[in-house]
């Protein structure tokens, strides 16, 4: 049993670099005396992964389908907007929020329109979408940072919740972890999330399987837009205002992250959990040079480092077993 | 000179190629003489590409010996056999679309031509020599065809070529157009070049060729002089093959008419009109490209079409997507099992329940106790030969990737399974389990079309034979009764 058990973590260990890479950055805070190990280190690395984390679950709903989303940036900075924009103007908050996931679930359908009806490559027409919603972003707010000024918004994202149990937890961490369940079971168990596999896996199999490759795939776009927009208001919350700064690179690192964690553009593999661990890659990279004091310009470098090193030696591995069978 | 060659361009002794465990070429052996034309004639799969992928480098033989041009091959590459003398022109063109005539004619020896002046002057002269009057500034996606052809032909002559191969040259041609090829070849004839012509359509082997070769399964029949051979011998030679307990009895289970189809018209089929019957095996014979697979695909709404009329038990369906489709009660196992029948990602398990997810599934929830009955009830009922029903599908062997395909649709007891080439690249043994299936199938009271490009495999299961040729149906018969020769026939048109 639990030889099985050691078994399967080894393999899922070397068969995904990133968790390697996670592994190896641990092994090497050992040998400097920082904060590295601590409870408040750690609180905080999650805390600040949190929203790009709910950004990537819903990414990864599009990227197992086969497409991938660069506009969840704009749509992040959106749904903060369209958030404390209502909230400032007197609605209560669950209608913010509600409005908020809804403009995002409106992104997600245009996107999937042209990417499932008009065949669009999606890599360009999210790009191109994620502009234009930095573009209205700004329009609605005159390019200058919208300040909220309702306490209980802010309280959302900046509580703590289980005061008993490891000193509390951050809200926002909480968020994520609920929402990983949600999106885990999502891909894991249901027949949607089956499709959505099947679809990214081979669309013609799966259409003529009878499934309903246009409206799944449609769907998960909107999923995709839907989420980027909730954690646009967790954001919001977060940093007490919304803004069209915002989400600049999320687009970018949210879609590296996941295929860093082994979820493939080509779609039908990986899966929640992969994602998580690619973007928690990344943001672990960044807590460490920030505990060993790296010059910022450095850290740049040595960020697009790890992941050309794991993507590519993903890429070798994955060759090298194709040519051995 | 070598004197064993007697003025051979090309001599092939003993060639032999296996994929695994299938012998694509057994000792094979051909004399091609300098300067005349050479027909392959064969069916699909009797080894005539393998062949000509061993000349042409793109495979390694696994024996036998090569000699062209008087120099002993042993491996090469496509360039080297280009730059050596021997030039293929493969059904699908070898040519940048978005380039010009001339820059695709002189791809890649730019600098040895004097740049792109000398490019399209040597171009210009080259298409002049051969009498085409092809611009060489037009972009080679902008051409017809046949134009298309004669790029290839004239890039073949600027390598200095001694023996060009066509592989099917008249397959996309007009007859307008092939004669026009015909002059051609007459012209590089006169020139001293030899030609392989490799076709199925006997008429331009008769047409063309002073010696043919006949091949079967990889093992070269006969060799003759053209004028000594009558057609009807070169289809016996073609299709003979000793039939011994290679197929199971054949059903007999044919009942009232199930499905009827009605005016069936698209871009490549013209007024397809037939009828199944339930309990019965329904053969589509025809060569590749004849149209028998978007008959299918258009039935099952894989394809559009407009106009057809579908009646199922008598009464009219609309069938617009696979989904309808499924229903409806098809079910679709297509030719290209890794492309088109697999989801290489998955595990044998889910490949064999992702058409009956839906009924395993209650509020959305996936009931995976019972999708591992499912299952295991498929991989027990077709005897799927498998370590467990959790490893990806792509390790099991053709026959078995095959069955999980198959075992994805019975899970849904379809009334109409669709088989488009269900044996293709599988062994005999787990062909016949195959055939045992289909005659399970429809003696349980379901119907089956068959597409085979194995002329055999389709007279001895099916119990009713369409000939399909240039999308239309060209004859209707029953193979138990009608001869091979008559079959073969219509279906080559």
């Amino acid at each position: 049993m639990t030889n099985t058990v050691v078994s399967r973590i080894w393999k899922a260990v070397s068969k995904q670099k990133a968790v390697l890479a996670i592994l190896g950055m641990m092994a090497l805070m050992l040998f400097f005396r920082t904060n590295f190990y601590t409870r408040s280190n750690w609180m905080n690395l999650l805390k600040s992964a949190a929203i790009l984390e709910i950004v990537a679950f819903g990414v990864s709903v599009a990227v197992i389908c086969g497409g991938c989303d660069l506009s969840v940036g704009g749509t992040l900075s959106l749904g903060g907007i369209v958030a404390v924009l209502l909230i400032n103007g007197g609605q209560p908050i669950w209608i913010a929020f509600i409005a908020a996931i809804a403009s995002g679930a409106l992104v997600g359908f245009v996107n999937g329109f042209l990417v499932v009806h008009q065949r669009t490559e999606p890599f360009i027409i999210t790009l191109g979408m994620g502009m234009l919603l930095k573009g209205v972003a700004q329009q609605l707010t005159n390019a200058h940072p919208l300040t909220s000024k309702v306490l209980p918004f802010m309280k959302i994202s900046n509580m703590t919740f289980f005061p008993n149990f490891l000193g509390g937890i951050p809200s926002l961490v909480v968020y994520m972890a609920a929402l990983f369940v949600l999106f885990f079971c999502l891909m894991r168990f249901t027949s949607f999330g089956r499709n959505c596999y099947a679809i990214g896996g081979n669309y013609e199999v799966a259409k003529n399987s009878g499934i309903r490759v246009v409206g799944i795939k449609w769907t998960a776009f909107v999923i995709s837009g839907a989420t980027a927009a909730l954690a646009g208001v967790l954001l919001a919350s977060q940093m007490n205002g919304g803004s069209s700064v915002y989400g600049d690179t999320t687009g970018m690192t949210v879609n590296c992250g996941v295929v860093v964690g082994g979820t493939s553009f080509a779609g039908g593999v990986g899966g929640i959990l992969e994602s998580f661990i690619g973007l928690f890659v990344m943001q672990l990279l960044n807590n460490c040079m920030n505990m060993l004091a790296i010059d910022g310009f450095y850290q740049k470098l040595l960020t697009g480092i790890l992941i050309v090193l794991i993507i590519g030696f993903d890429c070798f591995f994955r060759m090298r077993k194709r040519q051995r069978t | 000179m070598d004197k064993q060659n007697n003025g051979n361009i090309l001599v092939v002794r003993d060639v032999c190629k296996r994929f695994g465990g299938v012998v694509a070429l057994d000792h094979v052996s051909l004399e091609v003489p300098r300067g005349g034309v050479y027909g392959i004639v064969g069916e699909n799969g009797a080894g005539k590409s393998t062949l000509m992928k061993i000349l042409s480098g793109v495979y390694i033989k696994d024996e036998g010996t090569v000699i062209f041009n008087d120099k002993v091959v042993e491996r090469t590459t496509p360039f080297d056999a280009l730059k050596n003398g021997l030039s293929i022109i493969y059904q699908e063109f070898n040519l940048v679309n978005t380039m010009t005539v001339g820059e695709n004619i002189f791809l890649g020896r730019f600098r040895e031509v004097g740049g792109m002046r000398g490019t399209h002057r040597r171009a210009r002269a080259l298409l002049d020599s051969i009498g085409s009057t092809i611009d060489t500034y037009a972009t080679v996606g902008s051409l017809s065809a046949s134009e298309m052809q004669m790029v290839e032909i004239t890039k073949a002559l600027s390598f200095d070529s001694k023996l060009i191969i066509m592989d099917e040259p008249s397959s996309s041609l007009t007859s307008e157009e092939l004669k026009r090829l015909g002059v051609i070849i007459n012209q590089l004839r006169d020139k001293g070049i030899s030609i392989i012509y490799i076709s199925h359509k006997l008429d331009e082997i008769f047409e063309y060729c002073d010696v043919v070769t006949v091949m079967r399964d990889g093992h070269v029949i006969d060799t003759k002089p053209v004028k000594d051979i009558t057609r009807a011998e070169m289809i016996a030679k073609m299709v003979g093959r000793s039939i011994e307990n290679e197929y199971p009895p054949r059903a007999h289970a044919v009942g009232e008419p199930l499905l009827e189809v009605r005016n069936l018209n698209t871009h490549k089929l013209k007024d397809i009109n037939f009828t199944l019957h339930r309990g019965e095996i329904l053969g589509l014979v025809g060569l590749v490209g004849a149209g028998r697979t978007e008959i299918v695909r258009a039935i099952y709404g894989a394809d559009k079409a407009r106009g057809h009329e579908v009646l199922l038990n008598g009464r009219p369906v609309k069938i617009r997507s696979p989904r309808h489709a499924k229903r409806a009660g098809f079910g679709l196992v297509p030719e290209d099992r890794r492309r088109q029948g697999l989801i290489l990602p998955f595990s044998v398990e889910k490949n064999i329940t992702m058409a009956a997810l839906e009924r395993l599934t209650r509020y959305g929830i996936v009931n995976s106790a019972n999708e591992k009955k499912i299952a295991e009830r498929q991989i027990k009922a077709l005897a799927i030969k498998t370590p467990n029903a959790s490893i990806k599908v792509g390790n099991l062997s053709g026959g078995n990737q095959q069955k999980c395909i198959v075992g994805r649709w019975l899970e849904l007891e379809p009334k109409i399974l669709i088989l488009d080439e269900p044996t293709r690249g599988i062994d005999v043994g787990a062909k016949y389990e195959i055939y045992v299936l289909m005659n399970k199938i429809v003696s349980e009271g379901g119907a089956i079309i068959m597409i085979s490009s194995e002329l055999p495999e389709v007279l001895n299961i099916s119990n009713r034979v369409l000939t399909i040729c240039e999308g239309r149906i060209t004859g209707e018969f029953t193979p138990e009764t009608d001869s091979a020769e008559a079959i073969m026939d219509r279906a080559i048109g």
